[in-house]
C-alpha cells in the first residue's frame, strides 16, 4: 500500500504540490487526471524515490521513501516498474539489453535465462523478434511496448505509467490501455497512471483522482467521477474551454 | 553600489554553489569507483571512446605544436647562434607543459562535449530518471566509467603527444635548421629529466578529473531539451578549458616552488 500525506515540493520558487493527500491501496489501479504541468509526473517520481519532498512524507508498505537510502532503496525501487512519458529508452543499448536491464545489473542470472524473460516480457507486450533493435529503429507505439516490456521484466508489484498514451493514435493508445488491463490482471500489480486522456482514464480505472492546485481536489470510481457536480473537475472531464480552471489561471496571470 | 553588491553576491554564490557541485560529483565519484559491481566492458568501451578515438587529433595537434615551437624559437635562438638548444627547449616545454594543456584542451573540446551532450540528452529525455526506476545508480553507470577512461587514457594520449611533439621540433631541427641528428637527438634527453615527463603525467591526471566531472556534471544539469542541451555542451567545453589551464598554473607554481 502506498500511503502520500501533506506532501509539498516546489522548484525554483513555484510551488507543485501543496499538502497533497493520497493513498493507493492493494491491487487497484488508480488514475491521476490533471492538467498538463500540475505535478502529476513529480508525484509519481517521489513515490518511486527520485525525487525528495520538501515537506511530508511518501511510505510504500509502511517504508519511508525519502528516508531509504543504499540497498534498501534498491530493494524498494525493484518492487516498482515504471513506464515514461516518451519510454525512456537508452539510446546506446538494444531491446534486449533494455528490457532485461534490471536482470542484468542486478542479478546472477544467467544471460539464456534472461533472454528467456526478455523474450516473456516482449510477447505480453505483443512484440517478437526485435530484441537486436536499436530503440532509433522502433515506431512511437513500439517503443512504448517496449518501455512497459522493461517496466514489467523483473515482476514489480507496483506499476507507475506516466501519460501512457500520449503521443499515440488512437487504436495505439487503446491497445496500450488493454495492455495496462491485461498486466494488471496477469501480473495482479498495484497500478498508478498518470494521464490527462479521459477516455484511457475511464477504460483502465477502478479510481480516479484528480490533481489540480497541488493537491487532490477529487477522487471516486470511474462513475462517480463521470457523474461529478464539482465544476473544477467537470471542466476538465468535459474539456470545456472555459470553466473555473481557466478562469482561476487567468486571474493569476491578470488577464 | 548596492545592487552591484548584490550581483556580485549573487555571481559570488553561484560560482560557490557550481564548485560545490563538482566537488560533490567528485567524491561521489570517487567512492562508486571502488563500490562493486565493476563493469569492465563499459570502462574498455570509453576507453575506446574517449582515449583511441582521440589518438588522431591529440597527435596531429602536437605535431604541429613541436613544429611551432621549434620554428618560433628558432627565431629568437638564432640571433644568438643558440640554435642547439631548441631541442632542449622543445623537449621541456613538452613534457611539462604543451603536451599535457593541448592534450587537456583538445580532449575536453572533444570528448568533454561529447559526453555533455550524451548526459544531457539522456537527462532531458528522461534516460537517468530510468536508470534509478531500474535501481541503478546515474554516477555508478554513468559517471564512472567516463570518469576511469579518461584518468587512464589522458595521461597516455599526453606520452604520446610529448613524443609527436618532440618528433615535430625535430624535423624542423634537423631538415630546416641543420643541426646533426645525433645532437639533436642527445640535447633533447639530456634535458629532459624523469621528473619533467612525471609533473607532465601528473598534470594529465588531475586535467582528465577536471574534464569528465565538469561533463558529465553540465550533462546531469542539462533541461530544456535540445537547447539546454547544447548550452550544457557549450558551457561543459568552456568551463573545462578555463578549469584546465587555471590548474595548469597552480601545478607549474607548486611543481616550481615546492619540487624543484
Amino acid at each position: 500500500m502506498i500511503k502520500i500525506s501533506k506532501l509539498c515540493k516546489n522548484f525554483e520558487g513555484q510551488e507543485v504540490l501543496k499538502g497533497l493527500d493520497l493513498q493507493v491501496n492493494q491491487g487497484e489501479t488508480l488514475v491521476i487526471i490533471g492538467r498538463s504541468g500540475c505535478g502529476k509526473s513529480v508525484l509519481l517520481k517521489h513515490i518511486i524515490g527520485i525525487l525528495n519532498p520538501d515537506s511530508g512524507q511518501v511510505q510504500v508498505d509502511n517504508q519511508h521513501v525519502a528516508a531509504l537510502k543504499g540497498k534498501d532503496l534498491v530493494k524498494l525501487r525493484m518492487k516498482f516498474g515504471m513506464l515514461f512519458q516518451g519510454a525512456a529508452l537508452f539510446d546506446s543499448l538494444n531491446v534486449f539489453e533494455n528490457v532485461g536491464f534490471a536482470l542484468l545489473e542486478h542479478t546472477d542470472l544467467p544471460e539464456a535465462e534472461i533472454r528467456q524473460r526478455v523474450k516473456q516480457a516482449l510477447l505480453s507486450v505483443d512484440l517478437l523478434d526485435i530484441e537486436e533493435k536499436k530503440p532509433a529503429e522502433l515506431s512511437g507505439g513500439m517503443k512504448k511496448r517496449v518501455g512497459l516490456a522493461r517496466a514489467i521484466c523483473n515482476n514489480p508489484e507496483i506499476m507507475l505509467y506516466d501519460e501512457p498514451t500520449t503521443g499515440l493514435d488512437p487504436i495505439m493508445s487503446d491497445m496500450i490501455n488493454d495492455l495496462i488491463i491485461r498486466l494488471k490482471e496477469k501480473l495482479k500489480v498495484t497500478s498508478i497512471v498518470v494521464t490527462h486522456d479521459m477516455v484511457s482514464a475511464y477504460k483502465v480505472a477502478t479510481r480516479i483522482a484528480m490533481l489540480y492546485d497541488g493537491k487532490i481536489i477529487a477522487q471516486g470510481t470511474p462513475e462517480q467521477i463521470k457523474n461529478t457536480t464539482d465544476p473544477f473537475v467537470r471542466q476538465f472531464i468535459t474539456g470545456a474551454a472555459q470553466g473555473p480552471i481557466t478562469d482561476q489561471r487567468k486571474l493569476e496571470n491578470g488577464l | 553600489m548596492n545592487a552591484y553588491l548584490g550581483v556580485l553576491k549573487k555571481r559570488l554564490s553561484v560560482s560557490f554553489e557550481y564548485v560545490g557541485g563538482l566537488t560533490i560529483l567528485l567524491f561521489r565519484t570517487i567512492g562508486w569507483v571502488f563500490a562493486p559491481p565493476y563493469k569492465r566492458f563499459q570502462l574498455f568501451d570509453q576507453m575506446k571512446k574517449n582515449g583511441v578515438d582521440s589518438l588522431s587529433i591529440v597527435t596531429l595537434t602536437a605535431f604541429f605544436a613541436g613544429i611551432v615551437l621549434a620554428l618560433q624559437s628558432a627565431y629568437t635562438m638564432r640571433q644568438m647562434s643558440a640554435e642547439i638548444y631548441i631541442a632542449s627547449l622543445v623537449s621541456l616545454s613538452m613534457t611539462r607543459e604543451l603536451g599535457p594543456v593541448f592534450t587537456a584542451l583538445v580532449v575536453a573540446a572533444r570528448v568533454g562535449a561529447s559526453i555533455t551532450a550524451e548526459v544531457g540528452t539522456m537527462k532531458v529525455t528522461e534516460q537517468i530518471d530510468a536508470l534509478e526506476t531500474l535501481a541503478t545508480n546515474p554516477i555508478k553507470y554513468l559517471v564512472v566509467p567516463r570518469f576511469l577512461s579518461l584518468c587512464i587514457m589522458l595521461p597516455l594520449l599526453t606520452i604520446i603527444a610529448d613524443a609527436v611533439g618532440i618528433l615535430g621540433g625535430y624535423i624542423i631541427g634537423v631538415a630546416n635548421l641543420h643541426i646533426s641528428h645525433h645532437l639533436y637527438l642527445k640535447k633533447t634527453f639530456d634535458a629532459l629529466v624523469y621528473k619533467d615527463v612525471f609533473t607532465g603525467l601528473i598534470k594529465a591526471f588531475a586535467f582528465a578529473a577536471v574534464i569528465s566531472i565538469v561533463a558529465c556534471y553540465e550533462g546531469m544539469r542539462a533541461k530544456g531539451g535540445a537547447e539546454g542541451v547544447g548550452k550544457a555542451t557549450t558551457l561543459s567545453v568552456v568551463i573545462s578549458c578555463i578549469l584546465v589551464i587555471d590548474l595548469d598554473c597552480f601545478f607549474t607554481a607548486l611543481f616550481y616552488f615546492v619540487w624543484r
